[in-house]
């Protein structure tokens, strides 16, 4: 049956499989400009974007359209090297497949993540866009409110994701709950790093932010 | 006049047609349309969505028809007490026309046509109702935000992408090409029904054999190295997705409206439904997240008889070989039920997967 998968665009579909959930993984961490680059520092772990902008200033140009690419493509590769090392992970969980398709797996299971990455960069557009509008407190508890349920429902469906695509590729049911335990692993080393503002960032946070608003 | 199957389908076909171009000229040409014009697209879907139970039904599917000529004639008092004007009358009169010419023909119509042996499911006819809904709150939407200067329209397509990217996907699948995608509604409808040759009749070999299980996803243990979707699917992606990224083209209401239609003339080029099989660029990143779904349609291979009359040409819209799958649809399944109404046996085609291939599939993973 294998064999049947060898078309030239069959064996195409399953690089896309891999970078398409990689971008958009990895691009929330470098659409960060100025004004907001200490709010996404705050909102992922620091490290991420901090990498991103390193990129980012090896690519710079004067067009602002290009610079908008330029700036998601960096958050992109991270986003790769970030699933990249997790593949790793997984693959020596599944051992029954190639190390391609243990990254296909990896990105594949990990879009309700990059959704979730997408939403939490919505969340601090929304928050400056509203800045000067609302309290700051106010801001504050509804992007954390709005944050949390979004880690839950998509931590949720990660899971489950992991879960059903394990069955649906034959991975036995013991190994499946080794997967499971690789998400949850995950998770939690990501909340750690720094996922979502805490209260001690948001007090740093917040003078620069009325400044901001200030000069604005 | 005998209602023969053609002649039903021709009358409710060129029926929709007037009231689409008469939406869309109201839209982009005198910022008028008539409330009636919503409904007359609803009953021109909804006859040939129900084609096979109205066929035989000529008089009740004529009803449909009524109802924008109703709505017509309640609401031209108001629009003319608001603003009174020529055009306002000009619309109410194409209203009538557009929905009182099918009426009578339907209403005065004979048939020899008999109703189908099989009844309609009622997920299917819920189903057509959601295609429906969807399509006339895409349409209001749009033409309010045209026609009012609002951003009404970016907000349903805000609430469209929350649903078709953050949350059906990993609950349902790829049920936005079947259910939720105006685009998916016209062509059910619409293109499905027209005879023309298509500019584009075949697609390359390479291309359509992604649809098929030779090169693509089947349900099961037996494919940890195959695609889940076809290439060219997940290719059709890029260029959108990053116009979008670079021209930050997300708040602006003209986007999302030249995206879908951009899908329509698409779809004008290619057989039915071929765009949403292998080039549609909204279902690709939204149809990966379909892999981990946490529900499909179940295929009960043990009980499978294969007579084939599921077969990809034959039933599903997205030219899936169901008698090659394992245990469940593949990712590529847009959920439409159109397999489980064709086959004629009970239990192969199920919501629920049955006892006996719950144990086959379990014995399966042991071995494997």
């Amino acid at each position: 049956m294998a064999a049947n998968y060898t078309t030239p665009l069959a064996r195409a579909a399953r690089i896309m499989e891999i970078v398409i959930p990689c971008y958009m993984f990895g691009k929330a961490w470098g659409i960060a400009d100025a004004k907001t680059v200490d709010l996404f520092r705050a909102m992922f772990p620091a490290f991420l974007i901090d990498i991103a902008e390193f990129f980012k200033k090896i690519m710079q140009t004067d067009n602002a359209n290009i610079q908008r690419f330029f700036s998601t493509m960096s958050g992109a590769i991270v986003g790769f090297v970030v699933v990249a090392l997790l593949a790793l992970v997984m693959h020596l969980v599944l051992r029954d497949r190639k190390y391609l398709d243990s990254l296909r797996f990896t990105s594949v299971s990990l879009i309700p993540i990059a959704v979730l990455n997408g939403t939490l960069s919505h969340a601090i557009k929304t928050l400056v866009e509203n800045l000067g509008t609302q309290t700051a407190d106010a801001l504050y508890a509804s992007t954390v409110s709005s944050s949390r349920g979004n880690i839950l429902i998509d931590g949720t469906f990660y899971l489950t994701a992991m879960w059903m695509m394990g069955r649906r590729t034959g991975v036995s049911r013991g190994r499946r709950y080794g997967v499971i335990g690789v998400g949850i692993g995950f998770m939690v080393i990501y909340m750690a790093l720094g996922l979502m503002i805490s209260p001690g960032e948001w007090q740093a946070l917040l003078p620069k932010l009325q400044q901001a608003l200030a000069n604005h | 006049m005998t209602i023969t199957k053609q002649r039903f389908v021709t009358i409710n076909k060129y029926a929709l047609w007037a009231a689409i171009i008469v939406y869309l000229y109201g839209l982009f040409g005198t910022k008028i349309i008539q409330p009636g014009i919503f409904f007359a697209i609803a009953a021109g879907f909804f006859n040939l969505l129900h084609q096979k139970y109205f066929n035989a039904r000529p008089r009740l599917a004529a009803h449909m028809w009524l109802i924008p000529a109703v709505i017509g004639a309640f609401t031209y008092p108001l629009l003319m007490e608001k603003q009174p004007s020529g055009q306002n009358a000009f619309y109410f009169i194409l209203t009538l026309i557009i929905s009182l010419i099918p009426y009578l023909l339907l209403v005065f119509g004979t048939t020899e046509e008999q109703p189908p042996k099989k009844e309609r499911l009622k997920v299917i006819s819920f189903r057509i109702f959601t295609q429906i809904a969807v399509f006339l709150i895409y349409a209001v939407f749009t033409a309010y935000s045209f026609i009012y200067g609002s951003n009404v329209a970016l907000f349903f397509w805000g609430m469209f992408h929350v649903l078709t990217v953050a949350i059906l996907p990993f609950l349902f699948g790829r049920v936005l090409c079947g259910w939720l995608c105006p685009n998916a509604t016209l062509q059910d409808g619409l293109f499905k029904n027209m005879t023309y040759t298509r500019p584009i009749p075949k697609l390359p070999k390479a291309i359509e054999e992604q649809s098929h299980s030779t090169a693509m996803y089947l349900s099961g243990e037996v494919d940890k190295n195959a695609p889940y979707f076809p290439f060219t699917l997940l290719l059709s992606w890029f260029p959108m997705f990053f116009c979008e990224t670079v021209f930050d083209l997300t708040g602006d209401l003209w986007y999302p409206i030249y995206f879908m239609y951009g899908l329509f003339i698409g779809s004008l080029l290619l057989p039915w439904r071929k765009m949403c099989t292998h080039f549609c660029w909204l279902s690709s990143y939204r149809g990966i997240a379909a892999h981990g779904s946490l529900w499909r349609i179940r295929y009960n291979k043990s009980k499978c008889k294969q007579c084939k009359v599921c077969q990809a040409e034959k039933a599903c819209p997205f030219f899936i070989d169901i008698c090659e799958q394992d245990n469940e649809m593949p990712a590529t399944c847009c959920l439409c039920f159109s397999c489980m109404e064709a086959c004629p046996f009970e239990g192969v085609i199920t919501f629920k997967r049955a006892p006996e291939e719950k144990a086959r599939v379990k014995a399966v993973g042991k071995a494997a």
